[in-house]
């Protein structure tokens, strides 16, 4: 009880900061709840209310939310298999080139995502993966991998020598070593790295658009929005209100990750 | 609390620094040629190559072959345009857009970079030590990135509409006149406005993880010398976080650097709001100002790009070293 | 030191010669994929059909959607894809560098002479599409160099909304305003009575010189002098409404849409906008919406641009023959005499035939009051053919600066004589 009172001006604050950070999430929720002659009236509730807009989203959007869901999680799959070991080499083990590979991630990161796109057409369409699930996964990734191997092995970095030294003097490979041991104990940059993964993922449009166009139902939410954005006519309605329909799940999910981080530190020092 | 608890605080220096090459380990290493952590790492390394390679290396080279060309439309399908090596570089350099969009796009990142920086870290220290509804607050602080960057961006537009917005009415209760934000002269607080907004979850997730990495009983230890809450985080918490400072601005000002959509949804880059980004963008689209596709000044902009990112890692990888010195 | 130079001389090579590798593969695969048959004139038959619109609003379930897939041919499938308009032409320049390109697509009419003069398209003589009998003024747009590539879907324009309301309060009579002087004077009773003026779409980019045109036709200008002292006078009636407050700041990136949805709020007098709201402006009970011809400057209605998409057969590099045959049933289909008011109905368009638009504007009063505007309607390309990206182009940037000023007449002036300089 005295930590709380102690504290509770905190979470005071934290409410405060967390409203007005969150207030174009309000404005997006206001403007889903209201009828189209009164999305521009700049009302501070929907005062035209109406349900019509998630009437047409239930109806038309779910499929997309779907490939969404899958291409975020294989995005993050991906991400993971690849950086997480790499990271691994890049911190603990003695790799040539490094210094060079380091720097090649910093610059990779920097191609203009419409160049990597228009590269991506000529060699999806060359191998047949264009407009697929798979090559999307393969395309969002690209955004994640530099990012992960930097994070992962910043973190790496700070796992005690000893700890993978001991593992090494029971005779355990290198790869059980860095199954056994440094992955677990890496879960929580594992989580950071899966989170921004999947966020990016959740998010692209631009590959989207050029990689998965003739997709059908198989195309991510994003594109899916646009459905609502014709050539000279946008409903902001049903278009707030599929962003609406699609933040749920992911936002439960990243409340449930937090919890994860929180709990993977326990675990972790417990185990220690 | 943290799963470096038993470890010594130096443990923080993060990998991107050569801890082996750079030690006295190194020159063993290499008697020794090839040992099998050398064979192990390679393995390690080898899928990241080899995606590397296929993902990167061919739109890098398109990137850059398209730059040395003249690309129009027409060439561009029949892909049989002229080389005329480095005359659009000239071209673009000369261009009187190009040095008041090299500014904006610095005023644009560094003032970003600065706000989001500061904002996330303030807020991560907040979030540190645990209150209660903490770990939730801290969840919801990320559910702007879930929203689609149409929702977001264009919500900040209406809401810095000049005649009708929630920021304006807001201002005018402290009795300042309305706005034009999106107005070719404003434009580019406007956007910058939105962008820390935007980049704020970023920092704080990762700043909030550097956090935590710093043993609590440092703080402990200062705390019984009598340490007050700044004291503390000027000689412990700062300074311990300076790795993972670097490296979060490092990525910072490369997304910044070349973010379009934002920007895109908010102003078209019209006015000052036009980045070198934005402009690539409308070039390589033929969108906004750019009617005209221009895929061959696009790719020069994006090389240039790609040079400010080699030159921040060159800054990166020198600030690193001084660090471990 | 050196080591590491050594290091990274090993793994530059071992990039390169991935990257070589990859690249060998590439050229190897497309060599292979490159020998159909088609040489031989009839071409292999089309299964599935590939058609791409610009209409992302009609989901799979629309009329339109569904009128569409009434028009594939028997024993075909046809594919539809849909993009929005401004990344359409870009989409189908990819498509066509991989030999991937769709067997039909609607392409926004200006943007018609740049596809074709960028290869595209085929002819329409090749593809074997009967383009006759269309409005010569809307079909002009697809006429490039003397050759003909495809055919409007329909047609549509621009006119000025007014909310009839608003007019009465403030007791202005619409008939009375035939000219810019007549519709400043409307503009300023409606503000004073307390109500706001007008709704345009000034967004950068083409959307904005769409919209632009008719006020810079109404003063006399020629896209052939995009600079003249006419276009500034034109400029400067657009950047005085925001200056005098009859038309929203937000005019400077509203989209037709966003301007339209300003004119539902129910507070504008007045909305320049297109006749493909006509329908939603005589549904909505909040106001009475009706249309008028934007006015000239100086009297009579002025010109107006034409707008609406093109019916057209990418190019293909393999099997050529086959799929102009498929991009032949499909056309003829949705644009034949028979089929057209259908087609325009179920996007809300003009048949691009004078008969045909006749029956269809018996058969429907909302349009009654745009024929005449369509029938004088100019097609933006018809002056310039592809140089009219770029002068479009300058056009926007004049206009930005224009209503960026809000009324400043040496910074228009300055801005519309930058066209010229330029």
């Amino acid at each position: 009880m005295n930590t709380f009172r102690r504290t509770w001006w905190k979470t005071a604050v934290g409410l405060v900061l967390t409203a007005l950070m969150l207030f174009p999430l309000y404005w997006m929720i206001n403007v889903s709840l209201t009828k189209r002659e009164a999305v521009r009236s700049g009302d501070l509730y929907p005062k035209a209310f109406t349900l019509q807009n998630y009437r047409t989203v239930l109806g038309d959007q779910i499929p997309y939310l779907g490939t969404s869901l899958l291409v975020g999680f294989g995005t993050v799959v991906l991400t993971i298999l690849i950086a997480a070991p790499a990271a691994y080499a890049l911190s603990k083990l003695f790799v040539p080139g490094r210094r060079l590979l380091n720097f090649l991630l910093i610059v990779a990161q920097m191609i203009p995502a419409v160049v990597m796109a228009l590269g991506f057409y000529t060699i999806y369409t060359n191998i047949g993966i264009l407009d697929t699930v798979w090559g999307l996964i393969l395309a969002d990734s690209t955004i994640a991998v530099p990012f992960g191997v930097m994070l992962f092995s910043a973190f790496m970095a700070g796992i005690p020598r000893e700890l993978l030294q001991a593992a090494q003097i029971d005779g355990a490979s290198y790869w059980r070593t860095f199954r056994s041991v440094v992955l677990p104990v890496s879960r929580n940059s594992a989580v950071t790295v899966g989170l921004f993964a999947f966020l990016w993922a959740w998010s692209d449009f631009l590959f989207a658009s050029t990689l998965n166009r003739d997709g059908g139902k198989l195309r991510p939410i994003t594109m899916g929005l646009y459905d609502y954005i014709g050539s000279q006519n946008q409903e902001w309605g049903p278009l707030m209100a599929t962003a609406v329909v699609a933040s749920v799940p992911t936002a439960v999910l990243l409340v449930v990750a937090q919890r994860y981080v929180a709990a993977g530190v326990t675990a972790g020092a417990v185990k220690d | 609390m943290g799963i470096q608890t038993p470890a010594p605080a130096p443990s923080l220096e993060p990998a991107l620094e050569e801890q082996d090459a750079e030690t006295g380990r190194t020159h063993r290493h290499r008697r020794r040629r090839v040992r099998p952590t050398t064979w192990a790492g390679l393995a390690f390394v080898a899928p990241l190559v080899a995606y590397l390679a296929v993902f990167y290396a061919y739109p890098l080279y398109e990137n850059v072959s398209m730059s040395l060309h003249r690309y129009t439309r027409a060439t561009f399908v029949t892909g049989q345009a002229p080389f005329v090596g480095f005359d659009i570089y000239r071209e673009v350099l000369a261009s009187p857009q190009f040095w008041p969009t090299v500014r904006q796009t610095a005023t644009f990142v560094i003032v970003s970079l600065v706000f989001q920086y500061a904002i996330g870290l303030g807020l991560a220290v907040f979030f540190h030590r645990g209150f209660r509804l903490s770990g939730l607050l801290r969840a919801l602080f990320l559910v702007p990135w879930l929203l689609p960057i149409i929702v977001s961006a264009t919500t900040w537009q209406w809401m810095m509409d000049a005649d009708n917005g929630i920021l304006n009415r807001f201002l005018g209760v402290f009795g300042v006149d309305p706005i034009w934000w999106l107005n070719n002269e404003h434009s580019l607080w406007a956007v910058t406005i939105a962008n820390i907004w935007l980049g704020i979850p970023f920092n704080l997730v990762i700043l909030y993880s550097g956090l935590q990495n710093i043993p609590t009983d440092l703080y402990e230890a200062a705390s019984l010398d009598g340490a007050g809450a700044w004291r503390q985080f000027r000689t412990i918490t700062f300074p311990l976080l300076r790795p993972v400072t670097a490296i979060t601005l490092l990525l910072g000002f490369v997304y910044t650097l070349k973010v379009v959509d934002i920007v895109w949804i908010m102003t078209m880059g019209t006015g000052t709001s036009q980045t070198l980004a934005t402009w690539a963008y409308s070039m390589a689209f033929g969108k906004g100002a750019s009617a005209l596709i221009q895929y061959s000044q696009a790719s020069v902009v994006g090389t240039i790009l790609l040079l400010v990112a080699l030159l921040m890692g060159f800054v990166y990888l020198f600030v690193q070293r001084r660090q471990e010195d | 030191m050196i080591t590491t130079r050594s290091n990274h001389r090993l793994t530059v090579f071992a990039g390169v010669a991935a990257g070589a590798a990859l690249v060998t593969s590439l050229a190897a695969c497309s060599s292979g994929s490159g020998g159909g048959s088609s040489d031989d004139k009839t071409g292999a038959k089309i299964t599935t059909i590939n058609v791409w619109d610009p209409y992302p609003q009609y989901d799979d379930s629309s009329d339109w959607a569904k009128y569409l897939q009434s028009c594939a041919p028997e024993g075909t499938t046809l594919k539809r894809t849909t993009a929005a308009t401004a990344d359409l032409l870009n989409n189908l320049t990819t498509a066509v560098k991989e030999d991937n390109a769709p067997d039909v697509v609607m392409l926004d009419n200006p943007a018609v002479p740049e596809a074709a003069s960028a290869g595209l398209v085929a002819p329409a003589e090749d593809v074997g599409i009967d383009t006759s009998g269309f409005d010569a003024n809307l079909a002009g747009p697809g006429t490039v160099s003397g050759t003909t590539y495809g055919v409007p879907i329909g047609a549509n324009t621009l006119g000025l909304y007014y909310n009839a309301d608003i007019l009465k309060k403030a007791g202005v009579d619409p008939a009375s305003i035939t000219s810019w002087d007549a519709l400043n004077a409307a503009l300023e009773k409606v503000t004073k009575a307390g109500d706001k003026g007008i709704t345009f779409a000034g967004i950068s980019g083409e959307e904005g010189v769409f919209q632009f045109l008719p006020w810079f036709w109404g003063a006399g200008a020629n896209l052939k002098e995009p600079g003249s002292a006419q276009a500034t006078e034109a400029g400067q009636l657009v950047s005085d409404w925001i200056g005098k407050g009859y038309a929203p700041k937000s005019a400077i990136s509203d989209n037709q849409s966003a301007s339209w949805d300003l004119f539902l709020t129910g507070k504008y007098a007045f909305a320049e906008n297109g006749s493909w709201f006509a329908q939603a402006a005589s549904t909505q009970k909040k106001f009475k919406a009706v249309m008028m011809p934007i006015p000239g400057k100086d009297g009579g209605s002025a010109p107006v641009p034409t707008g609406g998409e093109f019916v057209l057969a990418p190019t293909h590099k393999s099997n050529a023959a086959g799929h102009y045959a498929a991009a032949k049933q499909v056309i003829e289909c949705l644009v034949g005499k028979d089929n057209q008011v259908k087609t325009a109905d179920k996007l809300g368009y003009f048949a691009a035939n004078k008969d045909q638009r006749q029956k269809q504007i018996d058969s429907d009063a909302i349009w009654k009051p745009w024929a005449a505007a369509i029938e004088s309607a100019q097609g933006r390309t018809t002056d310039l053919g592809s140089a009219y990206t770029p002068t479009s182009a300058a056009l926007s940037t004049a206009l930005q600066s224009s209503l960026n000023a809000a009324g400043d007449a040496d910074a228009v002036k300055q801005a519309f004589s930058a066209i010229s300089a330029g």
